[in-house]
C-alpha cells in the first residue's frame, strides 16, 4: 500500500498518454453530438488510471480514441510524446481488453494469448515461451488447449487479459472488464488487476460506471460527465474533496444541504448556516453567498441531547444491513438526511421512528461544493 | 394383477398407432416423393433398354451401367472408354467447382460489404441481391445470350472502340456456360456469407486491429474463420445446382457443350436409352450425396472440436 500511495517527484514523472483538447463529435449541423469536449488528461507511466462517469459520459469514447479504433475531431493524443492520433490501432503499442472479451471463437485460449505475437512477427520459441508465461501469470495453465467457448466467463476475463499483455504494450486499456462478471468474482478480479498491474509495471487506463471498483483499484481517478472531465485525482482526494455536486453526487453517499455562508473561520473554513443551525464547513467560498454543503453519511454522531452546532432531526427510519446501520433522518427545513454507523454489540440498540437526535458533523467533514458544472 | 398387465398393454399398443398415425403424412411424403422416384431409377438402370425408349422390365442388364464408362464400338464390336460421357461428367465437376469459386470470391466482397453497411441500408441491398430472383431463369438465361451473341452488345461495342474487326464468338463455349451459371447462383453465395457474417461480432475485427493484425490479416485469420459455415453452406447451395444445371448450358453452351442434366435429358429423350439415363442420374445423386457428406463433416467439426 505504501508503494501505491507514494507520490513520485514531478521531475521523475513521465507520462505515458496525453491527451490535449481531445474532441470527438458525431453527426453534422444541428444533429452534432459532442462525446468528447476538450478532454485533456494526462496518465503517467505505470499508473492505475481510472475513467468514471455514468453510461453515455464520454469514456469509452475517449478509450476508443486512445485505442485507435476511432479518430479524433480535434486534438491531439501523445504517447510518450509522440503524437499517435493518425495511427492504425495495428501500429500502436497499445492493447485492449474489451467488455465482451471479444476472444477468437475459432482458436484454443494459446492461439488466441499467442496471436498479437504472432501479426508482431516474433519467432515461434518466443511465442510458446510468452504464451506460457501468461498462462501462468492468470493461472490459466491447465486449460491452454480448450475452446474459448468452453471456459467460464471468469476464465474468459483471464485469456482476455493475457492476450491483451502478451505482447507487451506500453499501454493496456480495459473497457467495463468486470462488468459481466457476478459480485464475488468481480472482487476478486479487482485484486488480480491489480496484482497483475503492479507486477506488470504497464500503464493501465480503466473504464468503469463503478465508484466504488474505481475507489478500490485506481492511483488516480478522472470523473467524466457529459463528455467533459470534471475533476482528476487519487481516490482520497475524489471522496473526500469533490469539486462539485455531480462529483459528490456520484462517488459514494452523500448528503447535500443548502446553505448561506455567515462568515469566515480561520484559512479555507466558514461559518455557513444550514437547516436551522450554523455548522463550520471547509472548501472555497465568498461571504454572503447561497452555497452546498456535502456531509457524508459516515462523518456524523448522532447524540441524543441537544448540543451546540449539531443539527436537530427525526428519525424516519432505521435499517440494519449487517456491518452497518443506516439511519434514515429528517431536518429541521425538511431535507432528508442519512446516516450510516457501524455497528458493534455493546452499541446495538434500536431507534424509534419519531424520534428527536442531534447530528454532530466530525471536525473538517463538512465540504463546500463549487458551482455545479453545466 | 393380471388385468392390470392387460390393461398397461393395451395402453402401449394405443400409443404405438397413435405415433405411427402423426407420422405417417411424413411418411407417405417421403415415400411417395423420394424413395418410391428413387426405388424406380435404380429399378430402371438395371434393365434392359426398349426399342423406342422407356425399358423392357425383368429383362435383367447392366449395359446401362456399362455404358455410363464404355461403349461399344459400332464396327469391331470391341469396348471402348465411353469419352464423351466421361468428359461431360468431367465438364460438369469442373464448371460447377469453377463456379463455386467464381461465386464466393465475387459473394465474399459483396456480401462482407452489405455485412458493413449501417443496418437500414443492409436490408435495400439484400433486396437489390435477390431481385433476380422475381425473373424466370430461363428469360435471365437468353439475356445473357443476347449478350453475348455475335451481333450483342459487347461485340458491337468491342468493334465500335476498334479492339476487334470480327465479332468473338463467346456464345456456345465453356466460357459463356460458366458465366451463365455465376450469374444464377450468386446470390445463393451470398445470402448464407452475409448471414453468418452479419451474426459475427465485430468487436472480434476491432481485437484483431488491436492485436497487430493489418486488414488483410484480419480478413485470413479472424473474418474468413467466423464466418466458415456460411461459406460452406453457400458453396454447397452453389455447387449441387451447378453441376446438374440444365438450362444454362443447353441455352449458353449451345448443343456441344452438355453438362450432365443435358447429358441425362438426351437419354431418355432422342437417345432413347432410359437405363443409361437412370444410370448416369444416380451417378450425379452421388456426386452430390458425397458434397454432403463433406459439408456435413465440415460444419459440425466446428462443434466437435473441442480439446481435439
Amino acid at each position: 500500500m505504501s508503494i501505491a500511495t507514494h507520490v513520485a517527484p514531478a521531475a521523475d514523472r513521465k507520462s505515458a498518454i496525453q491527451t490535449i483538447g481531445l474532441q470527438k463529435s458525431y453527426g453534422s449541423g444541428a444533429a452534432t453530438f459532442l462525446a468528447l469536449d476538450d478532454v485533456s488528461i494526462d496518465i503517467a507511466e505505470n499508473e492505475f488510471f481510472t475513467l468514471l462517469g455514468p453510461s453515455g459520459c464520454g469514456k469509452t469514447t475517449l478509450l476508443r480514441l486512445i485505442a485507435g479504433f476511432n479518430f479524433p475531431t480535434d486534438g491531439q493524443i501523445l504517447l510518450h510524446g509522440k503524437d499517435i492520433a493518425p495511427l492504425p490501432p495495428f501500429k500502436r503499442p497499445i492493447n485492449t481488453v474489451f467488455q465482451n472479451y471479444a476472444l477468437f471463437a475459432h482458436m484454443s485460449v494459446a492461439e488466441n494469448i499467442g496471436f498479437g505475437m504472432k501479426m508482431l512477427g516474433w519467432p515461434k520459441e518466443k511465442i510458446t515461451a510468452r504464451v506460457a508465461e501468461m498462462l501462468r501469470l492468470v493461472r490459466m495453465e491447465a486449460l491452454a488447449e480448450r475452446r474459448t467457448s468452453a471456459i467460464s466467463g471468469g476464465q474468459q476475463q483471464r485469456v482476455a487479459l493475457a492476450r491483451a499483455l502478451a505482447p507487451q504494450p506500453q499501454v493496456l486499456l480495459l473497457d467495463e472488464p468486470l462488468s459481466a462478471l457476478d459480485y464475488k468474482l468481480r472482487k476478486e478480479m479487482q485484486v488480480e488487476l491489480k496484482r497483475l498491474q503492479t507486477e506488470t509495471g504497464i500503464t493501465f487506463v480503466f473504464v468503469t460506471h463503478d465508484q466504488e471498483e474505481a475507489l478500490a483499484m485506481s492511483d488516480r481517478i478522472a470523473v467524466m460527465s457529459k463528455g467533459k472531465v470534471l475533476q482528476v485525482g487519487n481516490p482520497r482526494e475524489i471522496y473526500n474533496a469533490p469539486v462539485d455536486r455531480f462529483v459528490a453526487d456520484f462517488i459514494g453517499e452523500s448528503n447535500i444541504l443548502e446553505g448561506r455562508v455567515l462568515d469566515d473561520a480561520g484559512p479555507g473554513a466558514f461559518q455557513v448556516y444550514v437547516a436551522g443551525t450554523t455548522i463550520t464547513a471547509y472548501g472555497h467560498a465568498t461571504r454572503g453567498s447561497a452555497i452546498q454543503v456535502l456531509i457524508r453519511p459516515e462523518h456524523v454522531d448522532v447524540l441524543d441531547i441537544a448540543t451546540p452546532n449539531a443539527l436537530p432531526a427525526e428519525v424516519e427510519n432505521e435499517v440494519f444491513v449487517g456491518s452497518d446501520t443506516r439511519l434514515g433522518l429528517k431536518l429541521e427545513n425538511g431535507a432528508r438526511f442519512t446516516v450510516r454507523l457501524s455497528n458493534s454489540p455493546e452499541l446495538d440498540r434500536q431507534r424509534t421512528a419519531g424520534g428527536r437526535v442531534w447530528l454532530r458533523i466530525h471536525d473538517r467533514c463538512a465540504r463546500l461544493l463549487g458551482a455545479e458544472h453545466v | 394383477m393380471s388385468s392390470l398387465t392387460q390393461q398397461a398393454a393395451a395402453h402401449q399398443a394405443a400409443t404405438v398407432r397413435r405415433r405411427w398415425l402423426l407420422k405417417a403424412p411424413a411418411l407417405l411424403t417421403i415415400i411417395l416423393a423420394s424413395v418410391g422416384p428413387l426405388s424406380v431409377m435404380l429399378v430402371y438402370s438395371i434393365m434392359a433398354k426398349g426399342s423406342f425408349g422407356g425399358v423392357n422390365l425383368g429383362q435383367l442388364s447392366f449395359d446401362g451401367w456399362m455404358n455410363v464408362f464404355v461403349e461399344r464400338d459400332p464396327f469391331d464390336d470391341t469396348l471402348v472408354l465411353a469419352d464423351a460421357n466421361l468428359l461431360i461428367l468431367w465438364r460438369s465437376i469442373r464448371l460447377a467447382l469453377i463456379t463455386t469459386i467464381a461465386t464466393l470470391l465475387v459473394g465474399f466482397p459483396t456480401a462482407y460489404y452489405i455485412a458493413t453497411r449501417p443496418e437500414h441500408i443492409r436490408s435495400q441491398w439484400m433486396l437489390l441481391i435477390t431481385i433476380p430472383f422475381w425473373t424466370n431463369l430461363l428469360i435471365r438465361t437468353f439475356a445473357i445470350m443476347g449478350l453475348l451473341s455475335n451481333q450483342g452488345p459487347i461485340n458491337n461495342f468491342l468493334i465500335w472502340i476498334g479492339v476487334i474487326d470480327t465479332p468473338i464468338q463467346m456464345l456456345f463455349t465453356d466460357g459463356a456456360v460458366l458465366l451463365g451459371l455465376v450469374y444464377v447462383y450468386l446470390p445463393l453465395m451470398v445470402l448464407p456469407i452475409y448471414s453468418s457474417l452479419e451474426r459475427m461480432d465485430f468487436n472480434l475485427v476491432e481485437a484483431g486491429y488491436d492485436l497487430y493484425a493489418t486488414r488483410l490479416k484480419v480478413l485470413w485469420h479472424i473474418v474468413i474463420p467466423s464466418c466458415k459455415p456460411g461459406i460452406i453452406a453457400g458453396s454447397i447451395l452453389v455447387f449441387i445446382p451447378a453441376i446438374g444445371a440444365y438450362v444454362t448450358p443447353r441455352v449458353l453452351g449451345g448443343g456441344k457443350n452438355m453438362m450432365m442434366g443435358n447429358l441425362i435429358e438426351l437419354q431418355f429423350g432422342q437417345g432413347r436409352n432410359w437405363p443409361l439415363g437412370a444410370a448416369l442420374s444416380i451417378c450425379l445423386l452421388l456426386i452430390v450425396t458425397a458434397a454432403l457428406i463433406f459439408y456435413i463433416r465440415a460444419s459440425s467439426a466446428k462443434d466437435i472440436s473441442h480439446g481435439h
